[in-house]
């Protein structure tokens, strides 16, 4: 009866115009709590007088070369080549109108970039390679490469605050990035050409370096991968030779970006002054026959499920017909009764209002596996948290409803319908 | 009373479509390709999991008891090394690293570094889960590349990518057929 009554009346779905709590939503990375509580997103906490400290190896892969450039290698040339495609590269993220990384509206938030020697300025043999400056490596060997693996960013963030690693901030909040660095892989197995050495004919072998360090670096924001294709963030980048969107202009700095990571990165570190992109779109993705889930434990904290868990949400502008942002639901937390429970919410922030939305959900039929989930969820429920965190038994078949009711038909695998947001 | 939160963001991992295209971080192999680079691989179940630091890394070791070996050789009480994880007051992320709970069953895909340890080869492209269909018991598998469907914009469709709800026959036996074609290439 508890569990039909939540079915009934969680059917929410709100918009508003909200500078409210901490926007939560599309794909964060999360840390949970030393002390226990919500898992929080990772972002930095930054400002004028703390900005993000930028900086890379020049020291680059010989033999074989690994960095493809129109400027002979070993260089000055090289080097002003490759520091621009990293430059850009930041760019990208600090060219997001709505954001406090903005560079126009907020400047001073990211350091200059730094150029350093030597090779292994990522990570050396002791534990204070976590140094608080943030560095990007092409000569770094790293135990944590295998086959297949190009690139990789390690994100360094607090488990409390109070915390520190070496000329990072003190951190103010759980979940605080203090170092991040991305290691490019070195053993010749993969070539990174610059823009203007994808061009050439040379470049058609090789992965577009720009490409890849925009990711990386919305890593280093504190994005995880998205599930759109073409999102900056989704994990694929073009095959060699290729590159994604549009390279970054004066006019168009975001370029390279799609919706989805502007969104994105726009929830992660929200502009107050932001009159635009204050949209909010909630609901709950609920199993259409609520019986399917009878089996599942009462509820109680930390151990109940009413909703559909890891379902795929994607806000496209029914004009446009562009993905504006997406997101996986759905579990819920309250800060004074954590750990999460899973309840099938989806909330996307930081929508530009006055526009009419489509969401769409991944159908999730078939089998549902706790495998299924456990990947994802174990940034949320992690076996060492100060507060146990039970992560639900989905070991059954799910067809999805969204909620409120007054969604086209009931039972549909790709519902759908229309809103805009006040 | 505190505002409740609305937490509405699962990491996700890799998602894999069936594009030419490699990852930003891991390039796409088939089964067929990780088969061949694979110096094992197991069927196990996860006993434990734990992070400290070592050679300047937090890094993760999971232990697996292996049930099945379907290539090479790996230790019944397998230990594996992965890049993140949480100690003390820090918590190291990289995106696209699998993650185990104990008691899960999985398939791995392993590589050993030079150091001799085993890693999952080309992390989640080479870890599948393993399930079972309820109404039919047949153990099922879906990578962890293949966890979550892709969105593509100009269809507005979401595709079942990756290997998604297969059973784990059919894995065993692509894995087998791979080995054997690989074998028979061999000089």
């Amino acid at each position: 009866m508890r569990r039909t009554k939540a079915f009934t009346l969680a059917a929410i779905l709100a918009a508003a115009a909200v500078a409210g709590p901490l926007a939560d939503g599309y794909v964060f990375d999360t840390t949970v709590p030393s002390a226990g509580g919500c898992p929080q997103p990772d972002r930095w906490g930054l400002s004028a007088v703390g900005p993000l400290s930028r900086q890379w190896s020049t020291s680059l892969p010989l033999a074989p070369p690994t960095i493809l450039s129109v400027a002979a290698p070993q260089t000055a040339a090289q080097v002003s080549e490759i520091q621009k495609a990293i430059s850009d590269s930041f760019t990208a993220w600090s060219g997001v109108a709505g954001t406090t990384f903005n560079a126009a509206a907020y400047p001073g938030m990211l350091a200059p970039i730094a150029q350093v020697s030597a090779a292994n300025s990522c990570t050396n043999d002791s534990q204070s390679n976590v140094d608080g400056l943030n560095t990007i490596c092409f000569n770094q060997t790293s135990e944590g490469f295998t086959s297949g693996v190009l690139a990789f960013t390690r994100v360094i963030t607090a488990n409390s605050p109070g915390v520190s690693v070496g000329s990072s901030a003190t951190a103010t909040f759980a979940g605080q990035i203090l170092d991040s660095d991305t290691l490019f892989r070195n053993d010749g197995q993969a070539t990174f050409a610059t823009p203007a050495a994808l061009a050439t004919p040379q470049g058609a072998g090789a992965y577009d370096l720009e490409s890849l360090l925009t990711h990386e670096i919305g890593h280093w924001f504190g994005l995880d991968h998205s599930a759109v294709w073409r999102a900056m963030m989704f994990p694929y980048a073009p095959p060699p030779g290729q590159f994604l969107g549009s390279r970054p202009s004066a006019q168009v700095p975001d370029g390279p970006l799609a919706d989805d990571d502007r969104t994105g990165i726009r929830a992660l570190y929200p502009d107050p002054n932001d009159s635009v992109n204050v949209g909010e779109i909630q609901g709950r993705i609920v199993p259409a026959n609520p019986f399917s889930i009878a089996t599942l434990p009462a509820a109680s904290t930390g151990s109940y499920v009413t909703g559909i868990v890891g379902a795929h949400v994607v806000v496209v502008d029914s004009d446009t017909g562009s993905v504006i942002a997406a997101t996986l639901g759905g579990w819920t937390c309250n800060s004074s009764n954590p750990p999460p429970t899973f309840d099938g919410t989806y909330d996307i922030q930081r929508l530009p209002i006055g526009h009419n939305y489509m969401i769409y959900a991944e159908p999730l039929d078939g089998l549902v596996a706790p495998g299924d989930f456990s990947v994802a969820l174990n940034d949320i429920c992690p076996s060492e948290a100060a507060t146990p965190c039970t992560t639900p038994n989905l070991a059954t078949t799910f067809n999805p409803r969204i909620k409120p009711d007054s969604a086209t038909g009931a039972n549909g695998s790709r519902q759908r319908f229309s809103f805009t947001p006040k | 009373m505190q505002a409740i939160r609305k937490l509405a963001a699962i990491p996700i991992l890799v998602l894999i479509y069936l594009t030419n295209g490699a990852a930003t971080t891991i390039e796409k192999l088939s089964i067929e390709k990780m088969a061949g680079l694979a110096h094992a691989i197991v069927r196990a179940r996860c006993i434990s999991v734990s992070a400290r630091w070592d050679r300047g890394e937090i890094w993760t070791f999971t232990s697996f008891q292996v049930s099945e070996t379907w290539k090479g050789q790996a230790p019944d009480d397998l230990v594996v090394r992965l890049l993140g994880g949480s100690v003390g007051s820090l918590t190291s992320t990289v995106a696209g690293i699998p993650r185990f709970r104990p008691n899960e069953e999985v398939i791995l895909f392993l590589q050993q570094t030079s150091d001799g340890d085993f890693t999952v080869l080309s992390w989640e492209q080479g870890a599948f889960r393993i399930g079972r269909d309820r109404r039919t018991g047949t153990e099922m598998v879906t990578e962890d590349t293949a966890t979550f469907e892709t969105y593509d914009p100009r269809t507005h469709q979401f595709s079942a990518t990756g290997m998604r709800d297969t059973s784990l026959d059919a894995l065993r036996a692509r894995v087998r057929a791979a080995i054997s074609q690989i074998s028979e290439n061999e000089p």
